[in-house]
């Protein structure tokens, strides 16, 4: 999304996005740079050949720098975190504490005041307490479940999001690549119509135009429709539609290079099939890239969820998202600032550790690239 | 030059045909029936063919999108859904001033302060001051702009409770008025939309500059015992600002989406926040109009800043 635009300090072998060049041009730009970064196939290398005890693959060398960096491996930490907490943490939550006897409700336990979209009225904008482990809001909701509920949102939707971003910008990558054509052609179109176009833009209005509509046809599907989740299918589609071709660039621009090389070109002369060079020798080779932008594309997927939430147009009461919990925390900036500093904090330090990963995934992984 | 400009100017048109397009099959396809929603309880078939007729929503729709292209070219993007009597463009002229106020601003402080700091960042390289500077930029980089805006709005909440002040986080003032009220209002939201590109634009310079400190042109400065303040000044740093030209498009762009959070948050009447109530309203037309005017202002601004760029680096022309 273009909040913020990560991708464009990726590596020398890709191209800003901002520049309206075409594709075709940024090779000829690019070609100088491309040579410096040489690409290590790892398999092809290694494959039946008995090494020195002590030597690595590439690929062990870049998961040996990347444990080095400690700043990605604490963001693998709070990545990890955050995904255990969202998905083992509601359940357990929903376990912890006695009966209490609301005078609204009747007795009521934790099953009921530990999930995400009960009201509990009598007990508005508290602080933290035994009972509560983050506080209330002011209809009286659990702020640690709907916390749960919002980041288990954001890295369903970031799940979603890369896997048609990597899918898509894959296929359509290697094939605009590795037969040139008009493929090719169409990408390079496509590319400059998204990246003139502000991506979160487009996402707005898809969402404000077809948000309604979502909302009953989407709702009936299970799990992911009801308590007004319904538009977060809408949402994904919509950030996906943007994120694929900017991976679809990387990619093409990684399998003009891998063509060139001397491993394609034995194995062509081998007698090897072009579906064959793509699946075993092409696509392996795009692994670094591939994770890298992928990583680094995760935080502006939570930021474009969120936003969009944010917003009034992704996630609708009484679901739970971190932009809906901001904005609705905003109201009690006065009095409870607590509520709206919560996932505003949540927020960024999920954002913050997928972008230090994603550098870190990009030093590791394309160690040249660095100044 | 000429074919350069030709190339480019035929992209843009590609660009913005396809941005209109998009933008127009998404209205188009839109759920519901606006004109029945518009007459509700009172409908009645020949009123509603009327207004299908004045809408012009009883074209094929070809030429729907025709006249819409043609209308746009006119700047008239047709009538309001919500309010009947009123242009899309009437609706649409309160908040541009306002828009334009704050992306303006926003840009000066992002260019004044966002170079220095990346060019001080690189001249000091791998010092401590460059690694704290870099640091704190990566952060500020890194948050999305609606945290950083409720960071500042609860700072001054809780500056306001503890000493007595009233600096508001809310509305705007007089567009384009700077007394002291004005004032008061519209620091803190541009100071906020500012700092994401502030930040990008600090680390875009502080990599344009050591790649330039790199050169051989450099050294050879050095070498026939120039001043250090004229090697940095008179060779480096021109030929370091030129890639920063490229980045304007991309700042446009990082303007146009951060209004639409700056201007709810901070309750500011600005494009952005009208789009959101137009969203609201199911107000199509006008909708489309602010997603077209953006995108063109971002596309237009990405050709200025190519042919910016190969004014300044002639090398550019050739490829």
């Amino acid at each position: 999304m273009d909040t913020k635009d990560k991708n464009t300090d990726l590596s020398s072998g890709i191209i800003s996005p901002g520049s309206s060049a075409s594709p075709m041009e940024i090779v000829e730009l690019t070609r100088p740079a491309g040579d410096v970064e040489t690409v290590e196939p790892p398999g092809v290398v290694e494959e039946g050949k008995s090494q020195p005890k002590k030597s690595l693959t590439p690929f062990q060398e870049s998961l040996r720098r990347l444990w080095r960096d400690k700043r990605a491996v604490a963001s693998i930490g709070v990545i990890v975190f955050f995904i255990l907490l969202a998905l083992v943490g509601p359940p357990i939550y929903q376990h912890i504490g006695g009966p209490y006897n609301s005078p609204t409700n009747g007795v009521i336990g934790p099953s009921k005041y530990h999930s995400y979209a009960w009201q509990e009225l009598s007990n508005q904008d508290q602080f933290i307490s035994g009972m509560y482990w983050l506080g209330t809001d002011d209809l009286g909701r659990d702020m640690l479940a709907r916390l749960m509920q919002g980041v288990l949102i954001s890295l369903t939707v970031a799940v979603l999001v890369e896997i048609v971003d990597i899918v898509l910008g894959v296929l359509v990558g290697v094939l605009a690549g590795y037969y040139g054509g008009w493929i090719d052609q169409v990408l390079a179109r496509v590319t400059d119509i998204v990246f003139a176009f502000p991506g979160l833009l487009f996402v707005i209005l898809l969402t404000g135009i077809f948000g309604t509509q979502a909302d009953v046809v989407f709702s009936k599907i299970p799990l992911i429709g009801p308590n007004g989740n319904a538009r977060l299918l809408l949402v994904s589609i919509a950030l996906a539609f943007v994120a694929w071709p900017l991976m679809a660039r990387f990619v093409r621009g990684q399998t003009l290079q891998l063509k060139e090389q001397q491993f394609v070109e034995a194995a062509r002369t081998a007698g090897t099939s072009d579906t064959q060079i793509i699946l075993r020798h092409i696509i392996p080779n795009l692994f670094s890239i591939v994770i890298v932008a992928s990583t680094l594309d995760i935080s502006n997927t939570i930021i474009g969820e969120a936003g969009i939430s944010l917003l009034g147009l992704g996630v609708q009461p009484p679901g739970s998202s971190i932009g809906l919990m901001i904005v609705q925390g905003q109201a009690m900036i006065d009095s409870n600032p607590w509520e709206v500093l919560l996932p505003s904090f949540v927020l960024a330090i999920i954002v913050l550790a997928f972008s230090f990963l994603g550098d870190g995934l990009n030093d590791a992984f394309n160690p040249r690239s660095k100044d | 030059m000429v074919q350069f400009l030709v190339k480019r100017f035929i992209g843009l048109i590609f660009v913005v045909v396809g941005v209109t397009f998009i933008t127009f099959i998404l209205g188009l396809n839109a759920p519901g029936d606006p004109i029945r929603d518009m007459l509700g309880e009172h409908f009645n078939p020949i009123i509603y063919a009327q207004l299908r007729h004045a809408y012009g929503l009883d074209l094929p729709w070809y030429q729907q999108y025709w006249n819409f292209l043609v209308n746009m070219f006119h700047l008239n993007f047709g009538y309001s859904f919500k309010y009947q009597n009123r242009t899309v463009m009437s609706i649409l002229a309160g908040g541009v001033p306002v828009s334009a106020e704050l992306a303006l601003w926003a840009l000066i402080l992002q260019i004044i302060i966002g170079v220095p700091m990346g060019i001080f960042s690189a001249l000091k390289a791998n010092t401590w001051i460059d690694t704290v500077n870099m640091g704190v930029i990566l952060i500020i980089y890194s948050i999305p702009v609606f945290v950083l805006a409720v960071f500042f709005q609860v700072f001054i909440v809780w500056f306001d409770q503890h000493t007595g002040a009233s600096w508001p986080v809310s509305n705007w003032g007089t567009p384009w008025a700077y007394s002291p009220a004005d004032l008061s209002y519209k620091i803190v939201p541009i100071v906020v939309f500012a700092l994401g590109g502030i930040a990008y634009i600090a680390r875009l310079s502080r990599a344009s500059m050591l790649e330039v400190l790199r050169q051989d042109y450099v050294r050879t400065a050095r070498a026939k015992g120039l001043r250090e303040r004229a090697v940095i000044y008179r060779h480096a740093l021109r030929n370091a600002l030129i890639p920063l030209l490229t980045v304007v498009g991309l700042l446009l762009g990082l303007l146009v989406t951060g209004a639409f959070f700056i201007e709810n948050i901070f309750n500011i009447p600005g494009i952005g926040y009208e789009t959101i109530q137009s969203i609201n309203d199911r107000d199509y037309p006008v909708i489309q109009a602010t997603v077209v005017l953006l995108a063109v202002g971002v596309v237009i601004g990405n050709m200025l800043a190519d042919i910016f760029y190969s004014l300044a680096d002639p090398r550019i022309k050739a490829q």
